[in-house]
């Protein structure tokens, strides 16, 4: 079987002869290639071929077509990003600088235009070519309630989310929904097939259980309305959000939920059981410091809870670059192993 | 009657809603509290019991860590033009995001919870050197450094606080200054401060003024 289809195995509950093992290798692409990050997430074909000699070297499932976090502010007018060699490029010109920004905020008519769209575009039609057909591409894509977080910095925007001014929170929210609506649209026909929908506003971790209802829950769907959530999957950017669970079945169906290793994995497997597919992931941040045995002993702990009965996918956070090479190696070869199935 | 001021207070900053403990401060200084009663009596107090009710409920979320400051910095801020003399300050602290990180979020909680705690705080912003946080905590007498990381390769970079802690090393200041640490990365790894040279982290925001208030005592013992 091919990635993909063990992909859609453990979705469905289908045979399958192990389950999916998804590694996140963003910053590592760079050093990949010998570049500056700046120099390298200049090209998408060079973003593409990192994915991909990666792929090789590693063995698992999964290819990414994202530059950074920053590059949906830079498609809304952000001007300047702040590179490092040794970790994600952060934004650096916020583009809503006062409330009277938010009006002037334009989301472009077509984002497929946006010269800084021009190396996804190139990034997905590389990977498309030559993995598509076999392999999950997964990008990332930013939520209506979280978008504003990298347009005017989390502080700013918590303000406004939990204050008002509510006319021009609203106003701010649509704006960011309807770029969300074209931004994922624009990746679906470009050729992704996992949309990481990150919302971290979405967590009960963020705003609590009651505002994730209230006052998240209806731009989640506005966000998602159009084209579906058969290939979503449901992120926080790490924080925990079992809690709502259920929810984000009954009113979102997003069927795939990748848990925050905050969270408790055998309670999430509990929740969603063979309606989709948990994500177990492993706290990578732990890996910078853990020995290989000590890797290998955190992924058939969380292979151990979460393999039985399938519906099962081992992942990863956002693997800083200080994870030693050995360990990554040593997590994969242990997901392998213990993810076997009969 | 403190007793119930603070906890509608506390009920109101839960619910995250800044009106109605707004109105619990003005009820109370209509019924005859003083300014110096309202921080003193109720805001700090109501601050420390946030504290102590976050200990016991991991559960509590950032919305309720924001409000919680910016509400009690808002109140004392307020309150401190009316008191009839200066407060004792009980210490200085000087905080800022790592070099290289430019978010700030966690050091506005600190910063807020700290504020109406007494503490005199310098807020260097973002993206500050290690070299900064030293040279400005040494000339402002500051008692405890607070760096903030949201990412990864800020926390451990070699112009974070590994670089904080070797310069206060290399200045002999370890006995007069302390280094606290948090953010995201120290969350998920909580054995990842001591791997920077910190004294100590907190977990959140408004913990983590509750640790540099102990460093602050520390140092001056």
């Amino acid at each position: 079987m091919t990635p993909l289809e063990i992909l859609v195995a453990a979705a469905t509950g289908r045979p399958a002869p192990r389950i999916p093992i998804f590694c996140n290798l963003l910053d590592q692409g760079a050093r990949e290639l010998g570049l500056h990050a700046k120099e390298y997430f200049q090209s998408g074909a060079q973003v593409a071929d990192a994915q991909l000699r990666m792929l090789r070297r590693y063995g698992h499932d999964n290819v990414w077509c994202l530059h950074y976090v920053g590059k949906e502010a830079e498609l809304l007018g952000c001007r300047e990003i702040l590179f490092a060699d040794d970790g994600a490029p952060n934004v650096a010109d916020f583009v809503i600088k006062s409330w009277d920004d938010i009006a002037k905020l334009e989301i472009p008519a077509d984002i497929t235009q946006h010269p800084a769209w021009q190396s996804i575009a190139e990034c997905l039609a590389q990977l498309h070519d030559e993995v598509g057909a076999t392999h999950p591409i997964c990008a990332y894509v930013t939520a209506s309630t979280t978008l504003p977080a990298i347009l005017m910095g989390m502080d700013k925007w918590m303000e406004l989310f939990l204050l008002g001014p509510h006319d021009l929170r609203d106003e701010l929210l649509r704006k960011c929904s309807d770029f969300f609506r074209q931004q994922i649209a624009a990746l679906r026909a470009a050729g992704a097939n996992v949309l990481v929908y990150s919302t971290p506003f979405g967590s009960p971790y963020f705003v609590g259980k009651d505002k994730v209802k209230n006052s998240v829950l209806p731009w989640m769907q506005r966000d998602l309305q159009p084209g579906g959530t058969a290939d979503v999957v449901y992120y926080c950017g790490m924080a925990p959000f079992n809690e709502v669970i259920d929810l984000v079945f009954d009113e979102l169906d997003i069927k795939t939920h990748y848990i925050s290793p905050l969270d408790d994995l055998a309670e999430a497997k509990r929740l969603v059981n063979t309606r989709g597919l948990t994500c177990g992931v492993i706290d990578d941040i732990k890996m910078i410091r853990w020995t290989e045995q000590e890797t290998r002993a955190e992924v058939k702990r969380i292979i151990d809870i979460g393999k039985p009965g399938g519906h099962f996918l081992f992942g990863t956070g956002v693997m800083p670059l200080a994870i030693p090479e050995a360990n990554i190696r040593a997590m994969l070869a242990a997901a392998f192993e213990y993810g076997r199935l009969a | 009657m403190l007793e119930s001021y603070i906890q509608s207070y506390n009920e109101a900053v839960f619910e995250t809603d800044k009106q109605a403990a707004l109105e619990v401060v003005n009820q109370a200084l209509s019924e005859g509290l003083s300014p110096e009663d309202v921080v003193f009596k109720l805001v700090i107090p109501a601050v420390e019991a946030m504290m102590a009710r976050i200990e016991k409920d991991p559960d509590s979320n950032l919305a309720q860590h924001f409000m919680t400051a910016q509400i009690a910095a808002e109140v004392t801020e307020r309150m401190l033009e009316k008191f009839s003399r200066p407060p004792q300050v009980i210490g200085r602290v000087v905080i800022g995001a790592a070099h290289g990180d430019l978010h700030s979020l966690g050091k506005r909680i600190v910063i807020g919870c700290l504020k109406s705690m007494m503490v005199e705080v310098s807020d260097l912003g973002v993206n500050v050197g290690a070299e900064q946080f030293v040279d400005t905590a040494v000339a402002e007498g500051a008692q405890v450094i607070a760096v903030s990381s949201l990412m990864v390769h800020t926390a451990i970079g070699d112009n974070g606080a590994r670089r904080v802690r070797a310069l206060l090393r290399e200045r002999g200041l370890e006995g007069r200054i302390k280094l606290a640490v948090g953010g995201a990365p120290y969350r998920f790894d909580p054995e990842l401060y001591t791997r920077v040279g910190a004294d100590a982290w907190a977990p959140d925001g408004v913990t983590a003024a509750k640790v540099i208030v102990q460093l602050i005592h520390e140092v001056k013992l």
